[in-house]
C-alpha cells in the first residue's frame, strides 16, 4: 500500500507543477493578504504577535482550500476517480497520498508567506526554531488531514469551492487557535514546556481527524 | 453458492435512483474466456448495471459475487481515465505503480508500441485526439492483464483502425481466459463476438442466454 499512496502523492505533485504553475494561486493570494493587512497599520506601528500569527495562519488556511480543490480536480477531468476506485489501491491510500501532496504544497506556500510576514507584519520568529518547525508541521498536518477529507466531499460537485469554504473554516478554528497561541508563545520566548497544552490541542486535532478521515474518506469519496 | 470457475455471479439484482426503479431481477453469470454483451435501449440502466458488477455501486437489493481480486479487474468506458498533463509514458508509469506491476520503461514502451503510441510516449496526453487517448486507455488495460474486464461502449469515437485494434486485444484477452462484460451500441456488429447476451428493457432483464439464440434488439 505504501508504494501506492506514494505514487498518488508523486503524481499529484507532478500534475501540480505541470505547466510551471504549482500552487501559484495560493501563494499569490497569501502574499496579497499579508500586504493588504500590512496597510491597516499606521506607518511605524508594529502588529502585535497575535495579529501577525493570525494573519500568517489565515493565509495558510486559504491556501489549503485552494490546494485541495486543485488536487481533487485532477481526478475529475477524465473521471480517473473511477479508475482509482477500481484499482487495488485502498481508498484510504488515496486520502494519504492527497494529504501528503497537500502538505508539501502548503509548506512550499509558507516558504513565501513567512518572509512576507517577517517584512510586512514584523513577525518575529523567536529563539526556538525547533519549536517553530514543530508548530508549523503539527498545524499544517491538521490542515491537510482535514483538507484531504473535505476535498473528497466536494469531489464531483459543482459548488465544490463553496462547500470546502463553508465546512473547512469552522472546523479549522481549534487548530488555528492552537497555531496562533503557540506562535505567540514562541515569539515571546516562552519555553516549549509552557506551550504543552496548545501542542496537545494540535496533536489531538491531528489524531481525531486522522481517525475520522480513515473511516469516512471511503464513503465520502464514493459519494455514498 | 458460486459455481466453480465462474468469474461473476449476479442474483436478483435491483437498483433504484431515489424512488425511481432502474431495473429489477437481474441474474447472470460470467464464465472465464467469455464475452457477455449487455444490450438495451438508452436509459435502460446498462451503465449502472456495469458499475454494480464492477463494485463501483452497491445494488439496492440482490447479490453480486466476484471471484477476482481488485488488481485483476479493469474498466474501460467513454471516459479515458487519462491524466492530460502527464505524458503517455507518465500515465502508464503511474498505473504501473498503483497496480504494483513492476514493469520497467522498456515494458511500458512495449505496451505503448502495442497500441501504436510509442512515437508519442513523451507527449502530454492532453494533446491527444479522442482515439489516441482511448488507445492509451487500452494500454492501461493491457498493463493490468485483467481476468475480468468491463467495457462501457469503448469504441465510441474510434476510427476503424482503433476499433480493429480494440477488438483484436479483446479477442486476445478472451483467449488467455479473461471474462469480458461489454456494453455495445452496435449490437449487430458486436453480437458475433459475444458468447452470451444480457438484455435490459422495460426496467427488467428480458433476456440472458447464449448469443446464438438471442432473439433481437428490444425497442
Amino acid at each position: 500500500m505504501r508504494a501506492s499512496w506514494l505514487a498518488i502523492a508523486a503524481k499529484d505533485l507532478r500534475l501540480a507543477f505541470a505547466g510551471g504553475q504549482g500552487p501559484v494561486q495560493a501563494v499569490l493570494l497569501g502574499l496579497l493578504l499579508v500586504f493588504i493587512f500590512s496597510l491597516s497599520a499606521a506607518p511605524g506601528d508594529r502588529f502585535s504577535p497575535q495579529q501577525a500569527m493570525a494573519i500568517f495562519w489565515l493565509c495558510s488556511s486559504f491556501a489549503v482550500v485552494l490546494i485541495f480543490s486543485l488536487l481533487f480536480r485532477f481526478e475529475e477531468e477524465n473521471d480517473t476517480a473511477t479508475a482509482l476506485l477500481l484499482s487495488p489501491l485502498p481508498v484510504q491510500g488515496l486520502w494519504l497520498g492527497k494529504t501528503l501532496a497537500g502538505l508539501v504544497l502548503l509548506v512550499l506556500c509558507q516558504v513565501f508567506f513567512f518572509p512576507a510576514a517577517l517584512v510586512f507584519l514584523g513577525l518575529d520568529p523567536g529563539g526556538s526554531p525547533g519549536g517553530l518547525v514543530l508548530m508549523v508541521l503539527g498545524v499544517d498536518l491538521g490542515l491537510c488531514i482535514l483538507g484531504g477529507l473535505i476535498g473528497a466531499m466536494g469531489h464531483g460537485q459543482g459548488a465544490k469551492d463553496a462547500l470546502l469554504t463553508i465546512i473547512v473554516f469552522p472546523l479549522q478554528v481549534p487548530l488555528l487557535l492552537g497555531g496562533i497561541r503557540i506562535g505567540v508563545g514562541l515569539m515571546q520566548g516562552l519555553p516549549l514546556a509552557d506551550l504543552g497544552e496548545w501542542f496537545g490541542l494540535v496533536l489531538a486535532f491531528d489524531a481525531v481527524f486522522s481517525g475520522a478521515a480513515l473511516f469516512l474518506f471511503p464513503h465520502v469519496f464514493r459519494g455514498e | 453458492m458460486m459455481a466453480s470457475g465462474t468469474l461473476l455471479d449476479l442474483r436478483a439484482v435491483s437498483h433504484f435512483f431515489g424512488s425511481r426503479l432502474i431495473f429489477k431481477g437481474v441474474s447472470c453469470v460470467l464464465e472465464p474466456a467469455s464475452i457477455m454483451l449487455v444490450a438495451g435501449p438508452n436509459g435502460a440502466g446498462k451503465s449502472t448495471l456495469l458499475k454494480i458488477m464492477a463494485g463501483l455501486l452497491p445494488p439496492r437489493s440482490g447479490s453480486v459475487q466476484r471471484r477476482v481480486e481488485d488488481r485483476a479487474m479493469a474498466f474501460m468506458g467513454h471516459q479515458t481515465f487519462v491524466y492530460p498533463a502527464l505524458s503517455a509514458l507518465g500515465n502508464l508509469e503511474f498505473w504501473n505503480r498503483v497496480y504494483g506491476r513492476g514493469l520497467d520503461d522498456a515494458g511500458l514502451l512495449g505496451l505503448l508500441e502495442r497500441v501504436g503510441l510509442k512515437g508519442f510516449a513523451l507527449e502530454a496526453a492532453g494533446t491527444f485526439s479522442r482515439g489516441m487517448a482511448q488507445r492509451l486507455s487500452l494500454a492501461r488495460v493491457l498493463l493490468v492483464e485483467p481476468q475480468l474486464l468491463f467495457l462501457d461502449e469503448p469504441s465510441t469515437g474510434l476510427d476503424t483502425a482503433s476499433q480493429a485494434l480494440l477488438h483484436a486485444e479483446l479477442e486476445s484477452a478472451r483467449t488467455r481466459g479473461a471474462g469480458i462484460v461489454w456494453i455495445s451500441h452496435d449490437l449487430e456488429r458486436d453480437l458475433g463476438r459475444a458468447d452470451t447476451v444480457l438484455q435490459l428493457s422495460g426496467r427488467s432483464m428480458t433476456y440472458f442466454g447464449p448469443a446464438g439464440e438471442f432473439p433481437g434488439v428490444a425497442a
